[in-house]
């Protein structure tokens, strides 16, 4: 049965605006100053004294003990919803116990600390001392750099080498290994509330006793699980007891009210089920800021399908009398308040991942175990109040299907256009289950799945090892250039295979065969380093309130998430930049061996050159005027399937992985920035260094000649649905092509035929004012930007400063 | 050139501007008319051209060493094309790296262009879209567009002709079979304006016109919007009884206001543009024109 929508409720929702506390919080937001808090810190060096000696699951259940009873909370006057992992509006905490001495600002002189990204935050003497004690507390004792450490016993320095050279991503600095991630098992935690998972731990304990067992590590993570949840209980409580106080002391009565309501909805979740909305939002919030103080690096918990688990609540509180504005400005509060957790992130996790934000990633719509597409009127209010949010955090996705109604479509386009595009994204439900399905998965558990990061799917009833990235993120592009220099990276290490003088071979198989190559060379290597750091983690790390609220089969194994079991985990590889690497061989391929216009000394030469010099410059043209993906010319496309299927069988060839299958997922947010850096000057015509093609199946920056549908039907003849669980194409059109209901109705159907005929993924960028006024300042980076006007259309970067203006301003005056 | 190819500027995809659905445009180079605001100067000349854009170029001198005819001369920086030497035989639009020589038309055959336009089919279907063949002029090429619709005919691909009427009927009658829709320009009434204006009478216009809607046939006007030439309300009036006139079941039409972006094709084919200092109109005054329409018994929209 199709569901049934209520239209009357779209259109309330379509009326909704952000409430008043909504609006205090967001100007708040940006009136505040980042701030990294040592307040977290204090109570893990603290804990960790105290707790020498004990068992290491222990340890790190009552380290978190230690930060949830003490932590330093604060109530703000616009909060709703309660709880963060600082007193700060934007506020971040560190994570020296999961890290180890990972911050190299501390150290210095003048007492300023990179914060994220952009921000340099300055931080008081008496905070730094407990950042410095932390450091050297936890210093080269964390999981990660006990990893490098078991790493360097068995390849001295060629693992840094490979990080260094941008083969791969530098996983441990960037806190991916050792992650262990799903959304939490938010339907039972709202159906049971905490206490329920108390109560079970403790008969499994007693049956476990009762029945013999042995192994005390089972009883350890129940007690472990016990410890997190009964403090997570009184963390909540501590802001019941935080909003009486406050209450007593206002002499407003609203605001008494305020109070009072907090600490009513605080006494009573996340210990109970929750019975109304709020209190489910509530019981999320206290669940996700547990474990963000577990581990702050980490992303927030993933919501997965909010608007499936959280569907009864909302429409018993409309039914209820309850006012949708309530509701929708409670809504508006978590998602805002998980889109815009920040963290210390270390050197080269900032580097590999550019980010500031805890990712999270919020799926709505998608097949249900009756498949029939789930889209229902809190899908609606979710992509409506993303639209007003206007953030840049959380991920938004659409799942996808041939039952996709058409009303959450159109919706999720007009959120684009709100947003100026990329939310929500949109993934094919069916190319994800079909996969999972594929690799041993049952459907009941595949269709639950949801967004992990930004396109990885993840399944709630298994572990996800490493994350999006996998066990690690293969540079192909940085292959090739391997390739071409018999093994040496960019920074001349023999980091690859001595494959031969690529000037030796005589045929276009011999010099493919030397890529696959270095390919399976590295990739054995990085699925062997893979196997040491499952080893080796559990013995430094442990993380008790994830591994409980994650997966509901912890409970039943009485085993934390980190030491990883065949039946519950995944784990994924990301192989990269693929186009890069197949436009390049494309050229190669009919340059040296085919049509013989260059020879390969000469392309080298010119590729080493980086293009300097008027003969390397027309070098530089002609490969450029190669045939390139995305144009639909099937031999371009052929060679991206070619690379595509050898890449994933080798990857599917190594027969000694931790665990089967491996996911290979590409994606990869702005990496090809940070993977650029590990690639000289490439045959497809980009220049040493510059950063890669975007996504996973985009085509070369300007290089896609044919328009938007040739691009669509190149990515559709690849087959990357056939061997990845996820890939990301990203379209660039102006404001221009959604300015009337009709044409929302146009780029719906184009997203329908493109995702009808197998298409994994989509994202639209909707081109703004900034974006056309960069494209006047950098014409080369934007000649592919098409301006559409009525029986008109023209190359932006080919008008006049003049017309550009006029195009500016009719896009400001459409957006 | 035989009757079967014809000189094509752009084949463009995702057009959502010019017909139902998503369509493919095919943009023919040549026009009979020569109206003074048009915004597609490369399709007017029925030749090949090559066209400067002064803002790419770095000045290289490649351009220059590859014309074999000398049309190509140093200027302040930047390279010009001296037009009375120029045969467009593109050598300086290969050997450019910036993308400030542009080729303006390529031979194709009727098979050559419908084998382009047919792959998006899977985006026609799933938007009630199709082909819209445009110009300039396509029905110069009566033949082969008749070729490619009755390919497309086959296969069940929407069709649709953006024509100024300035053709003999025959042309229509070729065509019509497997047309689906028509963009008929009606863009002034007054015979004398209209020559003044276009370079052309309207009378075989509105005669191609009344013949045309004499067939069961999908017809939308369209009227270039222009202030000070067709925005008068005695205008507006006599196009309004004319299409009245007409036994369509439908009467509409669609406005496209004047834009000046074309300008910058002026530019680069070196000739001048009259309108190029033109205002756009305000919203408050297509609307009005919109209204008058309106109030005379017209569907009237207004093309964005």
């Amino acid at each position: 049965m199709t569901r049934q929508v209520d239209d009357s409720l779209l259109k309330r929702i379509d009326a909704v605006t952000l409430s008043e506390a909504n609006l205090a919080w967001k100007n708040a937001m940006k009136a505040s100053p980042w701030k990294v808090f040592a307040d977290r810190e204090r109570w893990t060096t603290a804990s960790w004294k105290e707790t020498e000696g004990e068992d290491i699951q222990l340890r790190r259940a009552k380290l978190l003990e230690k930060i949830l009873d003490n932590l330093e909370i604060k109530i703000h006057p616009f909060d709703e919803i309660v709880g963060r992992p600082t007193p700060g509006v934007i506020g971040c905490a560190t994570a020296f116990d999961v890290c180890g001495d990972y911050i190299p600002g501390i150290w210095n002189d003048d007492g300023e600390i990179d914060a994220t990204l952009d921000v340099t935050v300055e931080i008081g003497k008496e905070d730094l001392d407990i950042l410095r004690s932390a450091a050297k507390m936890f210093g080269g004792k964390s999981a990660q750099e006990m990893c490098y450490k078991a790493f360097s016993e068995i390849c001295g320095d060629w693992y840094r080498n490979v990080e260094s050279a941008k083969l791969k991503d530098p996983s441990l600095d960037a806190m991916i290994t050792g992650q262990a991630t799903s959304t939490l098992s938010w339907a039972k935690i709202l159906r049971t509330g905490l206490r329920g998972y108390i109560k079970e731990c403790n008969a499994h304990i007693d049956a476990y006793i009762a029945g013999n067992g042995v192994d005390v590590n089972k009883v350890y993570f129940w007690r472990s699980a016990i410890i997190v949840l009964e403090a997570t209980i009184r963390h909540a409580k501590r802001y019941a007891a935080l909003a009486r106080s406050m209450a007593e002391k206002s002499s407003n009565q609203h605001e008494r009210l305020r109070l009072l309501e907090i600490a009513h909805v605080c006494e009573y979740v996340p210990e109970n089920p929750a019975r109304t909305f709020r209190e489910a939002l509530q019981s999320m919030q206290f669940c996700n800021l547990s474990k963000m103080l577990e581990n702050p690096i980490q992303n927030n918990c993933h919501w997965g399908r909010g608007d499936q688990y959280l569907y009864r609540y909302f429409m018993e509180d409309l039914k209820n009398g309850i006012p949708l504005e309530t509701l929708s400005s409670q809504l508006a509060d978590l998602i805002a308040r998980w889109g815009t957790q920040t963290f210390v992130s270390s050197a080269s996790g900032k580097e590999s991942h550019q980010i500031n934000f805890g990712i999270n990633n919020i799926m709505v719509g998608g097949l249900g175990q009756d498949q029939e597409d789930q889209s229902n009127e809190l899908s609606y209010l979710i992509l409506h109040l993303v639209s007003l949010l206007q953030l840049s955090a959380p991920t938004v996705g659409l799942r996808w299907n041939y039952k996709t109604p058409e009303w959450i479509m159109d919706k999720a386009i007009r959120t684009n256009m709100a947003t100026r595009g990329g939310i929500p994204l949109f993934e094919n439900d069916e190319v994800v289950i079909k996969n999972f399905v594929r690799d041993g998965i049952p459907f009941e558990e595949a269709v639950e799945w949801a967004g992990l990061g930004c396109v990885y799917p993840c399944i709630p009833t298994r572990a996800e090892h490493y994350g999006a990235e996998g066990i690690a993120a293969i540079n192909l592009a940085a292959l090739l250039h391997l390739t071409l220099h018999n093994g040496r990276d960019v920074n001349g290490s023999l980091t690859g295979l001595e494959t031969g003088d690529p000037r030796e071979f005589s045929n276009f198989e011999e010099l493919y065969g030397a890529f696959l190559a270095q390919h399976k060379h590295l990739v054995y290597r990085v699925f062997r380093f893979g196997n040491i750091a499952i080893k080796e983690q559990p013995k430094y790390y442990r993380t008790p309130l994830l591994s409980i609220l994650g997966i509901e089969a912890s409970m039943e194994l009485g085993q934390d998430l980190v030491i990883p079991h065949p039946d519950f985990s995944l784990f994924g590889i990301s192989d990269r930049a693929i186009i890069d690497a197949a436009d390049s061989l494309t050229a190669i391929k009919n340059l040296v061996f085919e049509n013989r216009k260059l020879t390969m000394d000469e392309l080298i030469s010119a590729l080493d050159n980086n293009f300097a010099g008027e003969r390397e410059e027309e070098i530089r043209q002609i490969c450029l005027a190669q045939p390139k993906y995305g144009n639909d010319i099937q031999e371009a496309d052929a060679m991206v399937k070619r690379v595509s299927d050898d890449s994933a069988a080798i990857i599917k060839s190594y027969d000694n992985a931790p665990f089967r299958p491996y996911m290979i997922a590409r994606e990869g947010l702005a990496w090809h920035y940070f993977g650029g850096l590990g690639v000289g000057a490439l045959s497809n015509g980009r220049k040493a260094f510059e950063a890669l093609n975007d996504g996973s199946m985009s085509p070369m920056r300007t290089a896609d000649k044919n328009g938007p549908t040739a691009v669509l039907r190149s990515a559709i003849s690849i087959g990357f649905d056939e061997v990845s669980y996820a890939s990301v194409l990203n379209q660039k059109f102006s404001s221009a092509i959604l300015r009337s209901d009709e044409n929302i109705g146009k780029l719906i159907a184009y997203t329908n035929a493109y995702m009808g005929e197998g298409g994994s993924h989509i994202q639209y960028n909707i081109v703004d004012t900034a974006q056309l006024k960069d494209a006047q300042i950098n014409p080369k980076d934007h000649s592919d930007l098409i301006v559409r006007i009525g029986g008109f259309s023209a190359y932006f970067t080919q008008l006049s400063d003049s017309i550009q203006n006029d195009v500016i301003y009719r896009s400001e005056f459409d957006l | 050139m035989d009757n079967l190819t014809a000189l094509i500027t752009n084949i463009q995809g995702y057009s959502i501007h010019d017909g139902p659905g998503i369509r493919t445009v095919v943009f023919f180079k040549g026009c009979p008319l020569r109206c003074a605001w048009c915004a597609n100067p490369e399709n007017l000349a029925t030749n090949r051209e090559v066209g400067f854009i002064a803002k790419l170029c770095t000045g290289c001198g490649r351009c220059f060493t590859a014309c074999p005819h000398g049309a190509i001369v140093p200027g302040e920086g930047v390279y010009r094309i001296a037009r009375e030497k120029c045969v467009s035989c593109g050598a300086c639009v290969d050997a450019c790296y910036y993308g400030a020589l542009v080729r303006y038309g390529e031979p194709m055959s009727a098979d050559e262009i419908y084998d382009k336009v047919k792959k998006d089919k899977m985006f026609y279907d799933a938007s009630g879209g199709g082909v819209t063949v445009s110009g300039g002029e396509p029905l110069l090429y009566a033949d082969v567009v008749r070729c490619i619709f009755e390919d497309c005919r086959k296969e069940g691909i929407d069709t649709c002709v953006e024509t100024c009427g300035y053709v003999p009927v025959e042309s229509f009658d070729r065509v019509l079979p497997f047309t689906n829709h028509f963009y008929y320009d009606l863009k002034l009434m007054s015979e004398k304006s209209h020559k003044d204006h276009t370079g052309v009478a309207n009378a075989r216009i509105l005669d191609n016109a009344r013949y045309l809607a004499g067939f069961n046939v999908d017809i939308i006007f369209r009227l270039p919007l222009i202030s000070g030439v067709n925005d008068d309300e005695e205008n507006t009036r006599r196009t309004s009884a004319f299409i009245k006139r007409l036994d369509l079941p439908i009467r509409r039409i669609e406005l496209m206001p004047f834009h000046r972006i074309g300008s910058a094709k002026y530019d680069a084919l070196g000739i001048p543009y009259a309108y190029a200092e033109m205002e756009s109109m305000t919203a408050g005054e297509i609307e009005k024109v919109r209204d008058d329409y309106i109030a005379c018994g017209i569907a009237c929209t207004v093309s964005t």
